[in-house]
């Protein structure tokens, strides 16, 4: 087979690229970014020329089973996305970082964490995507932990051990498929599973599998550490997680639904099951959220919510599966551009007020047309409003639903179940509508009634020109995708239909004909009752001169992290493990007092157990008195003759 | 002169011990050169039998015709004899440093120098009464050194040693005893030496017979309910901790269940039977009982004695699996817990030496300014962790998959109790990390961090090393699982 160098460059350079920028950082700042930048650049570069090419490349016997990577169709598209994504998002750095301290230490694992993180994109078989998925857990922890205040730390502990936990069970997982299939090639496990009749012998499994990928992804129930973990994370960081860091772990997902599930309708449900639940969390989460980063935190988990019903869809649907594996990938890309525009906004604002509360930073940004324009790209794309990228991929992912109740109806089979599915799917736009309108309307268009105490004179501008190109540039391509999508949007999705096992549609998807345009509409309607009545009148008050505020009515003790997994890890595990332990541990010592007691036991039934009080044949005392009698030495000397008598015996 | 070359190593630093003794050296300079010589000289010795000498079987004495003293070098004595003696230089370095504060150098040095010899004798032994021999040995040369400090914590400590040393020792000889009767001549053989004949009707006898011999062997190797004097040892200094009780003894258990289990009883007779299930059953739990100990142990060198409790159970469940597959990956960890559990104490140690602190609560925020022992650390413990592809991760996967091919329904208890332990394991060292990299922020006492720097080049460039071949072996192991794959065939 022809090895293609140039993947395992990708993938290992970026971390040479990170020793040598430590060093380098230690003498020289300036450099060191620089450094960084040019690095990132290089490899955007590198996976841009793996387009349209089929690059395989394996490196046996490395660690243990051997690395392969592979690069084609869907892994290139989020190669190059994860490359570009990240070579902006460095260039932003290098200004929100400028008065940061240790920043050596976040460019050296940032630079790892890309290698990782490309690795995992890249790779051919599930043991080498383990390998880099785990390394990419450990160095993003000291990214997510690069502020090291107690609420930050206390964040990244538990995206420690979400991860640790499910990297481990995900291993455990891949350990039994291993051992069922024989192989982690991806190719040759799909192969594998495509002769099995019955699948659903293999529905453990690939919950096991299942289980690390979905926790990185923050699909419910594990992503009680993303809401936390997003806003502690400094501004650059939590770009990363959510635009790449987050599809890592959908690549997990795809992987299991569209190879070793492919056309599985029961995994399909359980999937979509799994997309759903997140979707409308994450939404009624944001929505309460009167923390800019918290909002798009959740907001992120919502979208992908939508994401993986997406790849539901996919199973449900079976061969018919191309609007849903387009809508997959399309929202994958969209959902990393428009997080990409959203955060590092967000990141101007944090960078000039050192504030993200909706109430301090409130009218903000009324008098700066470039950011409105920036943020307002963002928000119309996420929303799905027509026009905008987000809507061509919502419209995918809404029509592969519509497409399924259909067939179901000529099946004759009850449509009830995914008609709700439908309706929870417009809710859910709508709210994205509703949050994403509380924070815009709350930093570009209200005015701050205490402006005069908030905002600290800041002299010159508010962002640099370099960062103020790249994020117009941005903010102007979404827009354009969401025009011209036969041009720009299903050339991406025609790429990775391969991977996803779809084929391209017949018909080219009337992206603005009626029918679809609805359920935008239907959304937008949703969203702006929830606006006007919910927001405006529920989660805002009046505070005690008179000025309408934002109010947090999370109920504080609705946390399954704080009532349930951190009671039952630390606390009610540890208990029970410590005791048996304990108990193990006291056997031979209770072993030894029961023989004492049975052994130095006088007439009356007292315990006198004689004191062995010299360890040496002599005392310590002045007088170097021998104790034989009742010393240590004399046990030991005893053992001795004894075992020198048994070897008499047994030569004699 | 090959017969000459196979006892060398094993006589030489007895003597040179000995004769180490009654010496008063007059500086520090001049006692660092006659010991690192004899030590260097040693390991070239040692690794001149392993990889050049013919390796044939050398007869000492000979009592009578079934019993005598041999030396026979074959492919376990060459992974076990290699391992120690490159891990003791390492460690004699970096103690004549540390031992600068412990004080009595002479007389640690000397019993050091003894024990390494023991310590072959151990891996070159050519039949089970040669091994017996000098296992009883190491209990007795490690002593002194386990009580080095000779306070009430250090007697103690030896006191609980030697008690259970004797206690496994005598359990052992039973074993002895009945391979002796049972047996075809206590030689080392690949298979076993038990006389099918002989097994006949007496089947549940020797299987007892085992499990007396395996737990015997098994204090050694601190399998549970006899691993109290592996923690109490840990009073010891630091070399000898990290050496001894992470290395040479502990292993010296092991390779004492290896031969037993491979080389003596056979595994064609053991394998499926209940006396195999039992092993396996104690192995299983004592691996979670040591991490969730471990976890619970807010002093670092206890903290880490408790990790060793529990590794030192995965190359026993390996070994126990009886499959040439379980003892590959039995030895793989073996090797890799070697490596990496010497450096941990190393750590702990150089904390010790240079800021005499031993609680994990004293030692936040110290990653920065020791950097290269907490990047030993880090590395190091994130390889015993087993995060891919450092090392702990292959011989974790190769453990497991032994443990599945076995088809013995004990082992996936064990298979479990691995995954559990994963996943305290990387609590417990993660946990060390965090702290001393990431300091919570609170008030701390005036002093809180004087003193705290790296130490000097004699303990740093042993952590360099050891961490430098962690990585490498963590990232290549195929040559070394190949050689352990014939090993645990039988081939060399």
């Amino acid at each position: 087979m022809h090895q293609n160098i140039l993947l395992p460059l990708l993938v290992f350079f970026p971390m040479v690229a990170a020793i040598l920028g430590y060093a380098v950082g230690r003498k020289n700042k300036e450099a060191r970014n620089n450094w960084a930048c040019f690095t990132t650049f290089l490899v955007m570069g590198g996976t841009l020329l793996l387009i349209g090419k089929h690059a395989r490349y394996s490196l046996p016997e490395f660690c243990g089973l051997g690395l392969s990577f592979e690069g084609d169709g869907l892994r290139v598209v989020l190669a190059v996305l994860t490359s570009s994504i990240w070579f902006i998002t460095t260039v932003f750095t290098k200004e929100y970082f400028a008065h940061y301290h240790n920043r050596n230490r976040y460019y050296f694992f940032m630079l790892m964490t890309l290698g990782a993180t490309l690795g995992i994109f890249l790779s051919a078989d599930l043991y080498t995507t383990f390998i880099f998925f785990e390394m990419m857990s450990f160095t993003s922890f000291v990214l997510v932990i690069h502020q090291e205040s107690d609420e930050v730390i206390r964040a990244a502990q538990t995206y420690l051990g979400i991860a640790i936990i499910g990297g481990l069970v995900t291993l455990m997982g891949l350990f039994m498929m291993y051992h069922m299939a024989g192989t982690l090639n991806i190719e040759a496990l799909a192969k594998f599973m495509a002769t099995q009749e019955d699948k659903s012998k293999f529905y453990i499994v690939g919950g096991l599998i299942l289980f690390g990928f979905a926790a990185k992804a923050g699909l419910f129930p594990l992503h009680t550490w993303l809401p936390e973990a997003y806003p502690a994370a400094p501004t650059p960081a939590t770009t990363l997680l959510s635009c790449i860091l987050s599809k890592a772990g959908i690549f997990g997902v795809l992987v299991l639904s569209c190879k070793i599930f492919l056309f599985d309708a029961g995994w399909g449900n359980f999937i979509l099951i799994l997309g759903v639940i997140t979707m409308v969390t994450g939404a009624i989460l944001a929505v309460f959220s009167v923390n800019l980063k918290r909002t798009l935190a959740c907001s992120s988990m919502s979208q992908i919510g939508f994401v993986t019903i997406a790849i539901g869809m996919q199973g449900l649907l079976g061969s018919h599966n191309a609007l849903a594996a387009g809508g997959t990938i399309l929202h994958i890309v969209n959902h990393s551009l428009l997080k990409l525009v959203l955060f590092l906004s967000a990141g101007v604002i944090y960078l000039n007020l050192g504030k993200l509360n909706l109430n301090e930073i409130r009218g903000w940004g009324k008098d700066k047309p470039l950011l409105k324009f920036i943020f307002l790209m963002g928000v119309l794309g996420i929303t799905g409003i027509p026009f905008w990228n987000g809507y061509i991929s919502k419209t995918l992912i809404h029509e592969s639903i519509v497409e399924y109740i259909e067939l179901l109806h000529e099946a004759g089979q009850s449509t009830i179940y995914m008609q709700s599915v439908e309706w929870i799917f417009l809710f859910s736009g709508g709210l994205t509508l509703a949050y994403m309108t509380k924070i815009f309307v709350a930093i570009f268009v209200e005015t701050n009634p205490y402006a005069n105490t908030c905002y600290p004179s800041r002299k010159g501008d508010y962002i640099s020109k370099v960062s103020a190109v790249i994020l117009t540039l941005c903010a102007v391509a979404l827009p354009i995708v969401g025009i011209f999508p036969y041009l720009t949007a299903d050339k991406i999705a025609d790429a990775s239909y391969h991977f996803m096992g779809a084929h391209a549609p017949e018909h080219a998807v009337q992206y603005f004909a009626w029918v679809n345009v609805k359920g935008a509409v239907v959304s937008i309607a949703i969203g702006g009752l929830v606006y006007l009545l919910f927001i405006r009148k529920v989660l805002m008050e009046r505070d005690h001169n008179g000025n309408l505020v934002y109010i947090d009515r999370w109920p504080k003790g609705l946390n399954l992290e704080d009532r349930i997994y951190r009671p039952v890890l630390l606390i009610i595990l540890p208990f029970i493990g410590a005791f048996f332990a304990r108990i193990a541990g006291s056997l031979t010592d209770g072993f030894v007092s029961i023989l004492r007691m049975a052994i130095f036991n006088d007439d009356s039934g007292r315990v006198v157990p004689p004191e062995d009080r010299y360890f040496s044949a002599y005392t310590d005392e002045e007088t170097d008195k021998i104790v034989y009698g009742e010393g240590f030495a004399k046990s030991l000397l005893m053992i001795g003759v004894g075992l020198a008598v048994a070897m008499l015996y047994i030569l004699f | 002169m090959d017969e000459f070359a196979t006892i060398l190593p094993v006589i030489f630093p007895i003597i040179a011990g000995v004769a180490l003794l009654p010496v008063k050296f007059n500086s520090r300079k001049q006692r660092e050169i006659w010991v690192f010589s004899i030590t260097i000289l040693n390991t070239i010795f040692a690794l001149y039998a392993i990889y050049f000498a013919d390796g044939d079987v050398v007869t000492l004495i000979r009592f009578s015709e079934k019993l005598s003293l041999t030396m026979h070098i074959d492919g376990l004595s060459k992974v076990f004899g290699t391992m120690v003696s490159i891990l003791w230089v390492i460690t004699t370095v970096y103690a004549f440093e540390y031992m600068t504060h412990e004080g009595r150098e002479d007389q640690f040095f000397a019993f050091f120098t003894m024990t390494y010899g023991v310590v072959l004798g151990v891996a070159f032994s050519g039949n089970f009464l040669t091994m017996y021999l000098f296992y009883e040995f190491l209990t007795l040369a490690t002593l002194p050194l386990v009580m080095h400090a000779m306070d009430n914590k250090a007697r103690h400590a030896g006191k609980t040693y030697i008690f259970y040393m004797m206690f496994g020792a005598a359990l052992a000889f039973i074993g002895f005893v009945f391979l002796y009767c049972y047996g075809d001549g206590l030689e080392f053989t690949y298979g076993g030496v038990l006389i099918p004949e002989m097994i006949q009707g007496n089947e549940q006898t020797l299987q007892i017979v085992f499990l007396a011999a395996f737990f015997g062997f098994g204090v050694k190797a601190s399998i549970l309910p006899f691993y109290r004097w592996l923690p109490k040892a840990s009073v010891a200094p630091t070399p000898v901790t990290a050496l001894l009780h992470a290395v040479a003894v502990v292993k010296s258990g092991i390779f004492a269940i290896v031969r037993l289990i491979y080389f003596s009883f056979g595994t064609d007779y053991l394998i499926g039977s209940w006396a195999q299930n039992v092993i396996l059953i104690a192995t299983a739990i004592t691996i979670v009982f040591g991490s969730t100990l471990a976890l619970r142990m807010p002093h670092i060198k206890r903290r880490f004695a408790y990790s060793t409790i529990s590794n030192l159970s995965y190359i026993v469940f390996g070994a126990a699996l009886m499959t040439p597959a379980g003892l590959t990956a039995g030895l793989l960890h073996m090797i890799y817990h070697a490596v990496i559990k010497i450096t941990l104490f190393f750590t702990a140690g150089a904390i010790l030496y240079k800021t005499h602190r031993e609680y994990l609560y004293e030692i936040e925020g110290f990653g920065r300014l020791m950097p290269i022992t907490f990047l030993s650390m880090a590395l190091t413990g994130i390889s015993l962790v087993g995060v891919p592809p450092f090392a702990g991760f292959h011989s974790k996967w190769a453990l497991a998959t032994a443990a599945v091919q076995s088809e013995n329904p004990m082992a996936y208890f064990g298979i479990v109790a691995l995954i559990i332990s994963e996943v305290l394991t990387a609590l417990y060292i993660l946990y060390v990390l965090v702290r001393a990299y990431f300091p919570r922020k609170r008030e701390y006492p005036a002093g809180y961090y004087d003193h705290v720097s790296d130490p000097n080049a004699y303990m740093t460039v042993p952590l360099i090393m050891l961490t430098i071949i962690t990585v490498l072996i963590g990232l290549f192991p195929s040559n070394l699982l190949s050689v352990l794959e014939k090993v645990a065939t039988g081939i060399i």
